[in-house]
């Protein structure tokens, strides 16, 4: 009888133990795998909102600018740069942008505030803006009018928690406020009556602004209202200006929702006394893979030199880069710790088949059978103990992996707000199959081979003569 | 033809404070065919002298020399493998493996030691008419009763016509019918294989069945006496 053969029958003499411990592996690849995924799928849910609400993938810049953030490291907007930019194969095109920052006021209120240049039609490659306006809002007038209608507990309960809030889509609004499937139908009509913002775009030249739904909350600003904006211009210049609101945004960062305004970008250059110049240029990619993205970051830096800088993701979202990373860390620890406990439990499984074995391998190497062949038929009874729970775990976590990355984890309502307080969006994203998938059940099926070690061990030290007694 | 050999073997244990002499200068002979009992009370030294016949236990003076080799001159896989292919074991509680079937017992042997399909199915066939189990084929020792599955540690022995079979109180388990039942079918196979099979026992039974019967008291060899 071959190896496989007898250490598969093997495995099934004590079936309670055999399914307990690939139960066990099954659930550290399980948990590990999900666990992975969750985290590296929030982190990118993060670097996403980041990079398409803010900074894009690669930016060009005047090469003081990232250091020292003034209008007057800025740079022209020539064709010549565009066209060495674009002249990549990885790029789609280049967006343009001014940014600065100003002391905004509408009333009594001011505040230190982004002023964000943009062109409004490329900008739809990136951050898409005008997707980001603002479709409901949860006043006071809003909440009692809904309330007055024939509407379920719990929606007046979340209408409560969520007072304020605004909401730039039907499904946002209705994952928030917990909305059932079956509500949705009766209940979304009464939001549009009763709860829906009319904003506007923008175009060029229009002397217009979008303002970030925190910001004008906290200004106290709405569609059709005025903010003012005071600064410091290109050479010494002051830079001043009033702007009609056409819109207010949800942005997926709350922490530059809190500090946004958008301007047309020819109507931010002559804010700042800089026509035809720019603070960066973002360059939109075919592909944003990370090895694409480090590629074309090289080429570029090659290509295009002094008095220009070519800045990654990574560079230009260092705290939160770093934020996430050591976040990742703890991540990885936890689940180191899953694999201890996993790695005892497998090990207790091993340090009993070998002890209860003791004299059945005393008589099998008394009647002829090596040594190597009796730990050969071990390590393959460790390998189906392993293989079957790590199969059984790909095979449940993958389902759930891929309804997951389909199916975001949205926060309950009531913690939802804390997350949000915490400055992140109250989602969970998982990460698409990936390397992790693999190395997370090697690392278990390292785990299984190790624990092997031990019979394999007691095996070729086996005394047959004392074995038999056992 | 003088199989087995032993010259002045002794085995000393040392416990933490004597010395003990579990084999005491033993020298013996077996010829092929033989069908030899080793008797004695317990603690004669039965059990350490058949192990030491079979390579399990080396002896700490004098030499063993199974068809002319001597077992201490060889390497722990050479002695294993000199093992499977030269002697057979029957244990006093049976020891088959529990996860093959009866005729996967029997043909473990001659797997081991990569027999054809066709050789190893006519011998294992042989063996289970022999022992009487030809319609258990496919039961797994748990399904057997202690007799028959002696009868397969007999059959399993035998399978790979080894020099000689040692016998470590093979009939302690089981009932009268059964023993006897036993003892005929290696009585048989003894004859009609002329393969030596050398019993540690304390059964009457199979004291009266042996042709030749060794006496140890106290590791050494009181009494050799051989029958007709």
């Amino acid at each position: 009888m071959k190896n496989y053969k007898m250490a598969w029958r093997n495995l099934w003499r004590n079936k309670r133990r055999t399914v307990i411990t690939a139960s066990s592996v099954f659930f550290a690849v399980f948990f590990a795998l999900v666990m992975r995924s969750l985290q590296l799928g929030t982190y990118d849910s993060m670097y996403k909102n980041i990079i398409e609400s803010y900074s894009g993938y690669i930016q060009v810049q005047d090469e003081d600018f990232w250091e020292n953030k003034i209008v007057d490291n800025v740079f022209k907007n020539s064709e010549e740069l565009r066209e060495k930019i674009t002249a990549d194969r990885n790029v789609e095109d280049v967006i343009p942008r001014f940014e600065s920052f100003a002391l905004a006021s509408s009333g009594s209120r001011s505040k230190g505030v982004m002023v964000m240049g943009i062109d409004p039609e490329k900008e739809k490659l990136l951050s898409d803006v005008e997707d980001k306006l603002v479709k409901y809002r949860l006043t006071d007038e809003a909440i009692s009018a809904i309330k007055s209608e024939e509407i379920p507990a719990y929606l007046e309960k979340n209408m409560d928690l969520f007072h304020g809030n605004s909401y730039s889509s039907d499904g946002r609004l209705q994952i928030e406020l917990g909305i059932k499937e079956n509500d949705e139908e009766y209940l979304m009509p009464l939001f549009e009556k009763y709860a829906s913002v009319k904003n506007g775009y923008f175009s060029m030249g229009d002397n217009a602004a979008l303002v970030g739904d925190r910001l004008a909350r906290y200004l106290g600003l709405e569609r059709g209202d005025t903010i003012i904006l005071v600064g410091q211009a290109y050479h010494g210049h002051t830079a001043a200006g009033k702007y009609v609101i056409k819109g207010i945004v949800k942005i997926p960062n709350p922490d530059i929702e809190n500090k946004i305004v958008y301007l047309p970008v020819d109507v931010c250059q002559t804010l700042y006394y800089a026509d035809g110049m720019l603070t960066s240029m973002v360059v939109h990619l075919m592909d944003d893979d990370d090895d694409a993205i480090n590629n074309t970051l090289k080429r570029l830096d090659s290509n295009i030199e002094s008095p220009y800088r070519i800045l990654g993701w990574k560079e230009m979202n260092e705290t939160l880069v770093q934020q996430l990373d050591a976040d990742n860390k703890s991540g990885i620890i936890m689940i180191g710790i899953l694999y201890l406990v996993i790695a005892f439990g497998v090990f207790g499984t091993v340090l009993m088949m070998t002890a209860e074995r003791r004299r059945e391998f005393g008589v099998l190497i008394a009647i002829g059978m090596q040594k190597t062949k009796m730990a050969g038929v071990m390590v393959y009874e460790m390998l189906y103990i392993g293989l079957l729970g790590i199969l059984a775990g790909v095979a449940i976590a993958l389902p759930s992996i891929i309804y997951g990355y389909h199916h975001p984890i949205h926060f309950p309502s009531k913690f939802a707000k804390i997350w949000e307080e915490y400055g992140f969006e109250p989602v969970m994203a998982f990460q698409w199959i990936d390397k992790y998938f693999l190395s997370q059940s090697l690392v278990v099926a390292i785990i299984v081979l190790v624990a092997v070690i031990y019979p394999v061990v007691k095996i070729r030290n086996l005394k047959e003569v004392n074995a038999i007694k056992a | 033809m003088k199989v087995l050999e032993l010259f002045n073997v002794h085995k000393v244990y040392n416990t933490t404070h004597v010395e003990v002499h579990a084999v005491n200068d033993v020298c013996l002979e077996f010829e092929e065919g033989e069908f030899a009992a080793i008797v004695g009370p317990s603690g004669s030294g039965k059990t350490t002298l058949l192990n030491m016949i079979g390579g399990l236990d080396m002896p700490t003076e004098g030499r063993i020399l199974v068809n002319s080799t001597d077992l201490s001159t060889l390497k722990s896989s050479a002695i294993i493998d000199f093992r499977m292919r030269n002697i057979g074991f029957v244990f006093q509680s049976y020891n088959l493996i529990p996860v093959l079937t009866a005729k996967e017992n029997i043909e473990f042997i001659m797997n081991l030691q990569k027999w054809p399909r066709k050789k190893r199915d006519k011998r294992t066939m042989e063996l289970l008419k022999a022992v009487g189990l030809e319609d258990r084929v496919d039961s797994r020792p748990a399904q057997l009763s202690g007799g028959q599955q002696q009868r397969v540690a007999v059959a399993r022995a035998l399978a790979s016509k080894p020099r000689f079979v040692l016998a470590d109180e093979p009939t302690a388990n089981l009932d009268t019918k059964s023993t006897e039942n036993l003892l005929d079918i290696m009585e048989k196979l003894n004859r009609e294989e002329n393969i030596t099979f050398i019993f540690s026992t304390h059964d009457a039974r199979v004291v009266k069945k042996a042709r030749r019967v060794i006496t140890l008291e106290d590791g050494k060899v009181v009494s050799d006496e051989i029958r007709e």
